[in-house]
């Protein structure tokens, strides 16, 4: 009895130790987070030359999180502010009596539209109007991403990960899906 | 004769699609941002919006992660082997199915740890965060010194398919050894697609994880069907996925053989009543002894035996009760 307990206690110990050591190995090889994110030069929705195609929606579909973890963002200092969004309205749609396309691109209403300072009735064109995009309610369909490029836009809203929703999965299932290759996995402070 | 011309045929598309693809590769991301109207050219007093940035989870709320994890087997051990309570267990497994499961959406588990573990042992260039290695460790050295005490009450898949175990049948010994053979074929699949390459590898524990879509109330519908499946089963037969599927459950049943300590059921001359095998949905009690690599730490045993737990607490009330005495 006493005997078994020893060899028990030596077999435990030899464990113990090896896991001690593997745990030392792995901590001194570590080198800090790493966090997943979307490549915009690569992304068919952002990267420039890819005009008149359909907007890959996989990372909406693609994503473990609920709506997805990745959002569209504007870059509101790059944003043109135009007065026709081509990423805010359906510009192929009928215009309306205010001289505006009649519907909006986004299937989720998401960007919401506010004219800076005051607005001149005579002369729209030369108003401006701010985009902001509502992070909550945007899952990530590229579609607005696809339309804020060349000939209209200028390329300010690109898709990103927003990390507070994102669960870090070890196999992204987006990168898995993604024909691009556009998501990779870098360094928590290269990422940000 | 007329293949040659067509597979000709054929690479010359292959090689137009592939100059394509390298040419909108090579185009470099970049925006006319000159056009773009500033603050001072729009003037009255217009700002530029904030772009919103949500940052990762704060490091130090993933240490309190690990302390909570270590903190909850702490308890676990607590409970089931000094105070042997089935009902605080219970309320334990409910937390821990709150926190690690719907809160933290299952992850980072232990579970799934091991194949970063895996991989970073095969691949020098992968980084596995410390957390990580903790998330392994941990459970482990308690199994080591306690039994499965991560699997009673921590572990938010078994909480989740604890809380659901409602008429358990004993599975024949001889079906349930060999289904649980299973666990360590999945531990080697699951350790076989770790070590590829980095593009080839694939995490199949948490690409075929049933419950986390629950969790994270979002998931593919096969995995759904397939969570609400094991769920259903579990009605029946306790805790199918620990007993036999779990990789990581495998690893702590050939620590806890080392276990200086774990519940224990005492034979009683007197009173051998075998209550709690029939209470045991695991199995872990043969021969009127806890078989401790089984034993999943529900203290459902104690609760059951008339001379201890719960049931001997409520006889001793209904004892001191001074109506009965009369």
């Amino acid at each position: 009895m006493s005997e078994d307990l020893t060899r028990r206690g030596f077999a435990r110990g030899t464990v113990l130790a090896v896991l001690a050591g593997g745990a030392a190995f792995l901590v001194k090889k570590a080198n800090g987070q790493v966090v997943w994110q979307v490549n915009a030069a690569r992304c068919i929705n952002s990267r420039l030359g890819e005009v008149g195609v359909e907007a890959c929606n996989l990372c909406t579909t693609e994503c473990v999180v609920a709506l997805s973890a990745v959002r569209a963002v504007n870059e509101y200092a790059k944003c043109g502010r135009c007065n026709i969004c081509p990423a805010y309205f359906n510009i192929t749609s009928a215009v309306n009596e205010l001289g505006q396309p009649s519907e909006k691109l986004c299937p989720r209403d998401a960007i919401a539209r506010k004219p800076i300072g005051k607005v001149d009735p005579e002369d729209p064109a030369n108003n401006f109007y701010e985009y902001i995009i509502d992070e909550e309610k945007c899952d990530g369909c590229g579609k607005c991403v696809m339309k804020c490029k060349e000939p209209l836009g200028l390329g300010s809203i690109t898709l990103r990960i927003r990390y507070d929703k994102c669960v870090n999965c070890n196999r992204c299932s987006i990168a898995r899906a993604c024909p691009q290759n556009a998501l990779l996995q870098l360094p928590v402070g290269q990422a940000l | 004769m007329s293949r040659v011309p067509e597979a000709l045929g054929r690479a010359c598309v292959l090689l137009v699609l592939l100059a394509h693809s390298a040419l909108a590769q090579a185009i470099p991301y970049q925006r006319p941002v000159d056009t773009a109207p500033q603050a001072n050219s729009i003037g009255g007093g217009y700002k530029v919006p904030p772009v919103q940035k949500p940052l990762p989870r704060d490091y130090w709320l993933q240490v309190v992660d690990a302390v909570a994890l270590s903190a909850a087997m702490g308890v676990s051990v607590w409970l089931v082997l000094k105070r042997r309570s089935r009902k605080w267990l219970t309320a334990l497994t409910i937390g821990s199915l709150a926190y690690f499961g719907f809160y933290r959406e299952g992850c980072i588990c232990p579970i799934g740890s091991l194949q970063n573990v895996v991989v970073a042992l095969a691949d020098p260039k992968y980084s596995i965060p410390m957390l990580v290695t903790a998330t392994f460790v941990l459970p482990l050295v308690v199994a080591l010194y306690f039994g499965r005490a991560f699997c009673g009450g921590v572990c938010a898949l078994g909480a989740i398919q604890e809380l659901v175990v409602l008429k358990p049948v004993q599975v024949p010994r001889r079906l349930d050894r060999a289904l649980g053979l299973l666990k360590y074929v999945y531990l080697g699949l699951a350790i076989l697609f770790a070590v590829k390459p980095a593009l080839t590898r694939d995490f199949l524990i948490c690409r075929f994880d049933p419950f986390v879509g629950f969790f994270r109330r979002n998931g593919a519908p096969h995995m759904l069907i397939l969570g609400g499946g094991f769920l259903v089963l579990g009605m029946f037969v306790g805790r199918p996925y620990c007993r036999y599927l779990c990789p990581y459950g495998g690893l702590l049943a050939w620590c806890t053989r080392l276990a200086r300590r774990g519940v224990t059921v005492t034979p009683n001359k007197e009173l051998d009543c075998g209550l709690c095998a029939e209470a045991c949905p695991y199995g872990a009690i043969e021969k009127m002894r806890a078989v401790r690599r089984n034993c999943l730490y529900c203290a459902r045993c104690y609760a059951s035996c008339p001379c201890d737990g719960e049931l001997a607490h409520a006889k001793a009330g209904l004892v001191d009760l001074p109506g009965a005495a009369s």
